[in-house]
């Protein structure tokens, strides 16, 4: 939206002032939860190494003009799981992000705004507790009971839905996702499916997920989708059956809401787990850059057993303002800046 | 004498011919392609995009989500395909139109250059049908002579023909509207300062009243 957009469409200007509302009641939550606000920089050094988000490049200049190379975050958990290694113990960030080759529009804007917070000592379930309480009480203070996104209406109140990722594939696939942990017999499961696709095993994962179950979760009330298979968690601690991670995701309406993780607090492994992503990058072609030192320092100081959340504020606010588009809830998107 | 440095040159460009043309002979084409408008050849039936949307599920690769319409059976479809998978994308020509008349649940364009004439079925456009008005300028898609789909114009100017003068009454939620009706028919809720004869443009995204023409 545009300040034309907000002075001549009163829909939109009531998205806005929403928005302001929302973002207000978020901070309230959790200062009233005890959590502490941080701020950690915009830009970083060594951004993370998921292989398949762009950061975006930012060139700083001292005066005499020496040149470094920085990067603008794609999410603060690196920078905030320091803080955790510095003894911080409840914390929360509100944030703007920046991943590069995301569509202008749609569910995605290549800046928007994330919440994250941790708990240490914690778990990932604490996190959803805190997650469905956060929806609830924005709801009360703005008189919310649906949310709404496309054709649906999803109402806020009961107990939301928690299901493993393995008994989702039970529901939609019919499958038992222990048989389906390796690239085999993923690719197996394709082609019974009708898909003439290869790749990673979370390429063919993602490609049934995406197409046979994601459209249907969270329809008639949040769901948690929780346990993903443990190669495709960096950054997560293995769940009581190893070959899972302790990984959720929330969904409303269809649409993938945050990422948590019970956090991975292993020096050693949390080293390997980003050592194999960079690896990753460089065979995808990907830019690298060296896995942050300053990151595992952090983590082999000792952090305790935590929970950690990301959560995209511009969709939480879709959902609430029942917004067809991220361009709508976002003051001046790449999308109206570039048309 | 052709020196080593040349001859690698040639061999490069032999390989890149053979390959860019093994590619384009497959038919195959790039998930990049799918677009709103574009037609994909699926199980015996072309598809027309209605809409697409790129997914990124952080871990693993990009995806892109369309929406599609069976050219044979109106039916609607959401595919979701991996960034770089293969897609049968078939050729649709663009062709800019004006809308002439309906009859029934035809709808009637014309190419101005050539008078050529095509009608499409509602159920082929869809909800656009009601932004349609008398010599409105659109693009058609033309899959093998066919008419496809049409793409209106982000903004339209319409006639307000009737706009009721505003009740002044609760007006504590700020901007206030009111329904006013253009000259094809269609309604819309306008700030209450416009006038019956005035132009407006609205938005043929969300149907909104976007400024005064």
């Amino acid at each position: 939206m545009k300040w034309q957009d907000l002075k001549a469409n009163p829909r939109l200007r009531r998205i806005y002032d929403e928005r302001i509302k929302i973002i207000r009641l978020t901070r309230e939550f959790f200062w009233r939860a005890g959590f502490l606000e941080t701020d950690t920089p915009v830009v970083v050094r060594l951004p993370g190494q998921e292989p398949y988000l762009s950061p975006i490049p930012a060139y700083f200049h001292e005066p005499a003009g020496t040149e470094h190379k920085f990067y603008l975050h794609t999410s603060p958990e690196f920078s905030m799981k320091k803080l955790l290694a510095a003894g911080y113990s409840k914390i929360f960030q509100i944030t703007k992000c920046f991943r590069d080759y995301e569509s202008f529009g749609g569910a995605h804007n290549p800046e928007f705004a994330m919440i994250e917070w941790y708990r240490a000592p914690g778990t990932f379930l604490e996190i959803m507790g805190d997650t469905e309480r956060l929806f609830k009480f924005i709801a009360r203070k703005l008189n919310i009971k649906m949310l709404e996104h496309k054709n649906y209406s999803i109402p806020l109140g009961g107990k939301w839905e928690r299901k493993t990722m393995k008994q989702i594939w039970k529901k939609f696939i019919g499958v038992n996702l222990d048989d389906c942990l390796i690239a085999e017999a993923m690719q197996k499961l394709c082609e019974k499916l009708g898909y003439e696709i290869q790749g990673a095993y979370e390429d063919l994962f993602y490609k049934i997920f995406l197409n046979k179950i994601e459209p249907h979760l969270g329809i008639k009330k949040p769901i948690f989708i929780y346990d993903y298979p443990a190669q495709m968690c960096s950054l997560s601690r293995p769940a009581k059956d190893p070959r899972y991670a302790e990984r959720f995701e929330l969904y409303i309406g269809g649409l993938e809401l945050a990422n948590a993780f019970g956090e991975l607090t292993d020096a050693e492994s949390q080293k390997n787990n980003l050592e194999e992503d960079r690896k990753k990058r460089k065979q995808l072609g990907c830019e690298v850059y060296d896995v942050d030192g300053n990151f595992i320092d952090a983590i082999k100081s000792g952090i305790q057993p935590a929970g950690g959340i990301a959560l995209g504020i511009d969709r939480m606010i879709m959902l609430f303002t029942g917004a067809r588009d991220i361009n709508e809830v976002i003051f001046q998107s790449a999308s109206d800046m570039s048309r | 004498m052709v020196d080593k440095e040349t001859q690698k040159g040639y061999f490069r460009f032999i390989l890149y011919f053979l390959f860019s043309n093994f590619y384009f002979l497959n038919g195959m084409s790039q998930t990049s392609e799918i677009k709103k408008g574009a037609a994909i050849k699926k199980d015996g039936d072309i598809y027309v995009v209605t809409d697409s949307q790129h997914v990124n599920p952080g871990k693993g690769s990009a995806f892109v989500r369309a929406k599609m319409k069976s050219l044979s059976s109106g039916k609607a479809l959401e595919i979701t395909y991996k960034v770089g998978e293969n897609v049968d994308i078939v050729d649709v020509q663009f062709q800019s139109m004006q809308f002439l008349y309906k009859s029934g649940e035809l709808f009637a364009f014309m190419n101005m250059k050539n008078y050529e004439q095509v009608e499409l079925g509602a159920d082929l456009i869809g909800g656009e049908t009601k932004y349609l008005k008398d010599n409105l300028e659109v693009i058609v898609g033309m899959y093998q002579d066919r008419p496809i789909s049409i793409q209106l114009p982000k903004k339209v100017a319409y006639k307000v023909v009737e706009a009721p003068p505003a009740v002044r009454g609760d007006s504590s939620a700020g901007n206030v509207t009111k329904e006013a009706t253009m000259e094809n028919g269609l309604k819309v809720q306008v700030p209450i300062f416009i006038k019956e004869g005035e132009e407006i443009l609205v938005n043929t995204d969300t149907g909104e009243y976007s400024a005064r023409a």
